[in-house]
């Protein structure tokens, strides 16, 4: 892997793992 | 269990599940390894979040907020619900597309997933367990086709796994929404999803498995999806093949996620729902597909290997390289079956959620009861996944998949796009998506659908028509005896297309008998 390579990885992963993890938290803890 | 006649989901995290598993399929853990790997890696993320953003999370909440429409009408599927959009007697027509597609795709991905079936079982059973070697498991992929002559006698095995796909898939769809797809999901999905992470933990933690080619490091793999090639940008294809790949992953354009949504309740929110859904599907996409398949191909098989494997196909690196990079590590043979177990659950997520529209149409439009409208799918779908079946060398499967899948939803999805936004009025159609929002979509995706989303799409149909269109109408490249099998799938399609339409107009017929006294 390049530095840019992990760049991107971290970038995305990131972006879609919390962008994930922001939906469940409202979705599960709307009443 | 109902609401007003028309079934329901039961809970919200239900209907996640269930439009996650719809998303959810082969194309997470095949599909998007391939293409990214063979469109510049890294760079073809670029235009793969262009097309998520421009493309897919604006149709997305556009689908949603259609059938979740549709639904307060009886509507299931997009010949109502285009006929709520545009009063013109050719609305319920163009929505019959939204029938036909994914009852299309349906027909032959029911058979790729019976293979996933018979290859978890052959997993457990160590039916090719004798086998080393890429080429080896290609040829008892090859042979159990019916392709070859090989491990198979025939294509016996494989008919009887995909009468067993079927009939599971129409079992499913006979229980209906609550306790048929709904309870799949809630079961599938975590199961799914355990199973994913357990052999990405593997994968990831694989280093360089051969002591022989020290360079060949899980790492390396990792960079061939992530290290970034930029001169590919340029190139119009990668970016008609990374809008290809978000149509295909997020399953817009096919009329599917009108129909789940149709049993929404009238002020259940869309757009966190929707965009929960949308972004289960990219962490299952991008996270866990990106981490599987092509890094362990690199791994055992190198560069060169890998590259060769990408460029021949998802279907070899599903069935032939990954099952033999397993058979290299301890336990093998659990790996193995965890994969394929992955993907047919990833399949028949995604299956019963290609029959349902039709299933939906059949109840909604021409009062079919539910046992009867499964049998009348099931029997349909095996009359005609014969050509695919029997023509899958021929190339009949890849016929439709390219008609149906690629072409046909692009299309359907441009029509969706001028109906929702342009005929029935961008603020109609902003307020239907904001009704019973959570969250209320940010006003910027207003501008994108009225008018970045139709561009978008025009100039990929414009691109396509140019570069490749005539070529493949023409099938230029296609071998002179595969003609006659493509021609029978088109056939295929166009005996589909056509009885849609002729059920549409009796459905409406049918309507206005009852109407008038």
């Amino acid at each position: 892997m390049t530095t840019a390579g992990w760049l991107f990885l971290v970038v995305f992963w990131g972006a879609i793992a919390g962008l994930t993890a922001w939906c469940f938290s409202k979705l599960l803890g709307k009443p | 269990m109902t609401s007003g006649g028309r079934e329901r989901w039961a809970t919200r995290l239900g209907v996640v599940l269930a439009m996650a598993g719809n998303a959810v399929g082969l194309g997470n853990f095949l599909r998007f390894p391939v293409q990214a790997t063979q469109n510049g890696g890294g760079a073809f993320m670029i235009p793969y979040l262009a097309a998520l953003v421009f493309l897919a999370v604006p149709l997305m909440w556009c689908e949603w907020a259609m059938g979740r429409m549709g639904g307060r009408e009886g509507h299931g599927t997009t010949p109502g619900i285009f006929s709520m959009l545009w009063n013109h007697p050719a609305a319920k027509y163009i929505g019959a597309l939204g029938v036909f597609l994914p009852t299309a795709v349906g027909i032959y991905y029911v058979y790729i997933e019976s293979w996933t079936l018979a290859y978890a079982v052959f997993s457990l059973s160590g039916e090719y367990a004798g086998l080393s070697g890429v080429a080896a498991m290609r040829d008892f992929l090859a042979s159990y086709q019916g392709l070859a002559p090989g491990h198979f006698g025939g294509i016996g095995t494989a008919y009887v796994f995909f009468l067993v796909t079927l009939a599971l898939n129409a079992w499913i769809l006979r229980r209906g929404i609550q306790g048929g797809i709904e309870l799949l999901a809630k079961i599938g999905l975590p199961v799914l999803f355990l199973f994913a992470v357990l052999l990405v933990a593997r994968v990831l933690t694989l280093g360089a498995p051969d002591p022989a080619f020290p360079d060949r490091h899980v790492l390396g793999g990792l960079g061939f999806i992530w290290n970034p090639d930029f001169s590919r940008l340029g190139d119009a294809k990668v970016w008609l093949a990374a809008a290809g790949q978000i149509f295909f992953t997020c399953s817009v354009g096919f009329g599917m996620i009108q129909c789940y949504a149709s049993y929404l309740r009238e002020k259940d929110d869309v757009v966190v729902t929707g965009l929960t859904t949308t972004m289960t599907n990219e962490f299952a996409e991008v996270i866990l597909g990106g981490s599987l398949a092509i890094p362990i191909a690199f791994a055992f098989f190198g560069r060169e290997t890998t590259v060769e494997i990408a460029k021949s196909g998802a279907f070899n690196l599903g069935f032939a390289a990954m099952p033999i990079a397993f058979q290299k590590l301890p336990l093998g043979n659990l790996l193995g079956f965890l994969w394929f177990s992955l993907l047919f659950l990833a399949a028949i997520t995604s299956s019963v959620a290609l029959l349902q529209p039709l299933m939906a149409f059949l109840q909604d439009e021409l009062g079919f009861s539910r046992p009867r409208a499964s049998a009348a799918v099931s029997l349909l779908v095996f009359a005609a996944v014969q050509v695919p079946i029997l023509g899958l060398g021929a190339g009949a499967l890849d016929e439709m998949d390219f008609w149906a899948g690629t072409f046909g939803t692009a299309l359907f999805a441009l029509a969706e796009t001028l109906l929702f936004v342009w005929v029935y009025r961008p603020e109609r159609a902003w307020a239907e998506i904001q009704l019973g929002a959570q969250v209320p979509a940010p006003r910027a995706f207003y501008w994108v659908l009225k008018y970045v989303t139709p561009a978008y799409l025009f100039f990929l149909f414009a691109a396509w028509a140019w570069q490749q269109g005539p070529a493949v109408l023409r099938m230029e490249g296609v071998e002179p005896g595969q003609a006659p099998w493509r021609w029978a799938a088109r056939g295929v399609l166009l005996a589909l297309l056509a009885g849609l339409w002729a059920l549409v107009r009796v459905a409406w017929r049918r309507r206005r008998g009852e109407r008038t006294p």
